[in-house]
């Protein structure tokens, strides 16, 4: 079953899926590890994991190569932030073909001009609904494989108004959107009217500190959101955990304590040493498999 | 040993017109390097044909350019002029560009005034930003730079959208935002390309296209005219594709390569254009005496 289908299926199957945001292969394992059933790309993440602010500065190269990393170290699907789509149409049929290629399961797609800006920064520039609905058709027809999961978003809300949103989600959704996303609805009425008066599935983004006011999830599912996506959360917290550590080293010249519990070994573990280890096994040469106890021994103590 | 972004500058500086070839890879950039050319050029219509296989509209990020640019820097050892389209967005998007560039190893880039996506020079239905934007870019461009030398040529698709005597505005506009060098895409006859050196200050930039709206000119016509620097985008890439075809028709024809054994390069002459050479010396140095003995 291609990641796509097994989205599908989980969608079918479940009230809402919760997809915190992962930037790299180690946020998406842990993202995995801790039975989250979906990752989600966050390009604000995979900017300032290249040193960038989400600015728009990005090219589709880095990324789709940055989807497809994350894709190939998870089993469970990854939806992923596609900005424009980096252009009209043919850049969007690009867009989807590099993405799918990757083996991502699904993009978001938004209504800004390039080059887009953060959702919840003002000033956002946007395209006339149909540009948008012809790049959304040609999202929808350049998929290869049919499940691939196309999500409309929309950034229209902050300077067209709320209504405009709805009618454009809507119509994104007439042209073949599997989902619709409205981007920073400014109040929990809002919230609560997007899977009200939106005529298919909808996904919710939840940021702190943006437009919208925080959102229980739980609420979240009652009011008929069928994914929610957390972007920045494993960003914010590696920003303070760091920061703290570093501190910490600077400052008293010591490895804070908390860092002491496991060995190299142990950490190997959560990124598929087990697996790498039975390869080994099985392809090692009989000198090598007499030498290879001792070797573990040695990662060991390490 | 000196710049290629210096290098480059003192080229433009002479009385010679500066002919850079247009390559797509690193066979290429050998191959002008063995002919002895003093710059190269990368072309986005070639680099796009080259690495996707569709036509020149836009399709290449900037990261697929630059790492085609840094390439062709490395294998041909000379200036390289790029094909950096129209900086890819903002004034933000064309500093990123200018720096990765610049790292890349590449002499001069050219950015144009097409809005994005963009398409090849000498199609139909361009359309255009606006003068101000298009040197706010050139600004950008300028600033983002770390080595002085290295030259921002602003080009101009004006020509087909709103006449000549606009994009000769443009260009003079562009040579205020700071450009090194003027490139006036597609001019149509002799007379708008006599114009267009003289009514510059800054060295103008012949692109001798194959599309045909600009004339085939010679190096000493186009000198004459007063360009200083002159681009063949595609010659090399359209040369090969008649003689690719050959190949596998005369194979399919015959089921044999044998008769064309004559007409295509040896692998010797292949291996020597590639710089085995060069390898040969480095194994020398570098192998330890038994893998030299298994070798030679």
């Amino acid at each position: 079953m291609s990641k796509a289908s097994l989205l599908r299926k989980n969608l079918a199957s479940s009230g809402m899926l919760i997809a915190p945001g992962a930037y790299d292969a180690i946020g998406a394992k842990l993202i995995e590890q801790a039975g989250f059933p979906l990752v989600y790309m966050t390009g604000a993440g995979t900017s300032a994991s290249l040193g960038y602010p989400d600015y728009g500065l990005l090219t589709l190269t880095e990324m789709a190569e940055n989807a497809g990393v994350l894709a190939r170290s998870v089993n469970v699907p990854v939806i992923s932030d596609a900005d424009t789509g980096y252009g009209n149409e043919l850049n969007m049929i690009r867009t989807v073909r590099e993405f799918e290629s990757r083996g991502v399961a699904g993009i978001h797609i938004e209504d800004q001009v390039m080059p887009k800006r953060c959702g919840h920064l003002d000033n956002k520039e946007i395209e006339p609904l149909e540009k948008y609905v012809s790049k959304i058709r040609a999202a929808v027809e350049a998929r290869i494989d049919p499940h691939f999961f196309i999500i409309a978003r929309t950034d229209s809300r902050a300077s067209m108004g709320f209504d405009e949103a709805i009618r454009r989600g809507n119509a994104a959704l007439h042209a073949g959107a599997d989902m619709v996303f409205v981007e920073a609805p400014q109040s929990i009425e809002e919230v609560r009217a997007i899977p009200e008066r939106i005529k298919g599935p909808c996904l919710l983004n939840v940021v702190q500190g943006g437009k919208t006011p925080e959102i229980n999830l739980q609420e979240a599912q009652q009011m008929g959101f069928k994914v929610a996506i957390l972007p920045g959360v494993l960003l914010r917290a590696a920003v303070n955990v760091f920061d703290q550590v570093l501190e910490t080293v600077k400052r008293d010249h010591v490895v804070p304590a908390f860092l002491n519990t496991s060995t190299p070994h142990q950490n190997f573990r959560r990124f598929g040493a087990d697996e790498w280890d039975e390869l080994r096994r099985c392809y090692a040469t009989d000198s090598q498999a007499a030498n290879q106890s001792e070797g573990q021994l040695g990662a060991k103590i390490n | 040993m000196k710049k290629p972004t210096t290098i480059l500058r003192e080229l433009l500086a002479g009385d010679e017109p500066v002919r850079a070839p247009g390559v797509v890879d690193c066979i290429g950039a050998r191959i002008v390097a063995k002919e002895g050319f003093e710059a190269i050029y990368m072309t986005g219509a070639g680099t796009t044909a080259s690495r996707l296989g569709w036509p020149d509209v836009g399709l290449l990020t900037m990261t697929e350019m630059a790492d085609n640019a840094q390439r062709i820097a490395e294998a041909s050892g000379l200036p390289v002029v790029a094909d950096a389209d129209t900086g890819y967005g903002g004034p933000l998007n064309v500093q990123r560009t200018v720096r990765t560039y610049e790292r890349a190893g590449v002499a001069a880039l050219h950015i144009e005034d097409q809005r994005w996506p963009k398409r090849c020079g000498h199609l139909d239905g361009k359309t255009l930003i606006s003068v101000e934007e298009m040197a706010s870019h050139i600004r950008a461009a300028c600033d983002a730079r770390h080595d002085q030398d290295f030259v921002v040529i602003a080009r101009t698709d004006a020509i087909a959208v709103e006449g000549f005597e606009a994009a000769l505005e443009r260009a003079k506009c562009y040579e205020e935002a700071g450009a090194d060098v003027i490139f006036v895409e597609a001019p149509r006859d002799m007379t708008q390309l006599a114009s267009i050196p003289r009514q510059l200050k800054k060295p103008a930039l012949f692109n001798m296209a194959a599309s045909g709206k600009t004339p085939f000119l010679s190096v000493e016509e186009i000198k004459a005219l007063g360009f200083k620097l002159i681009l063949y985008p595609n010659f090399m890439m359209l040369a090969a594709i008649p003689a690719m075809h050959k190949v596998l028709q005369e194979l399919k024809r015959t089921g044999s390569v044998k008769g064309l054994v004559g007409e295509v390069a040896s692998f010797q002459d292949f291996f020597n254009l590639l710089g085995m050479d060069e390898v040969k010396i480095l194994e020398e140095k570098y192998l330890t005496d038994k893998e030299r003995r298994v070798r030679y």
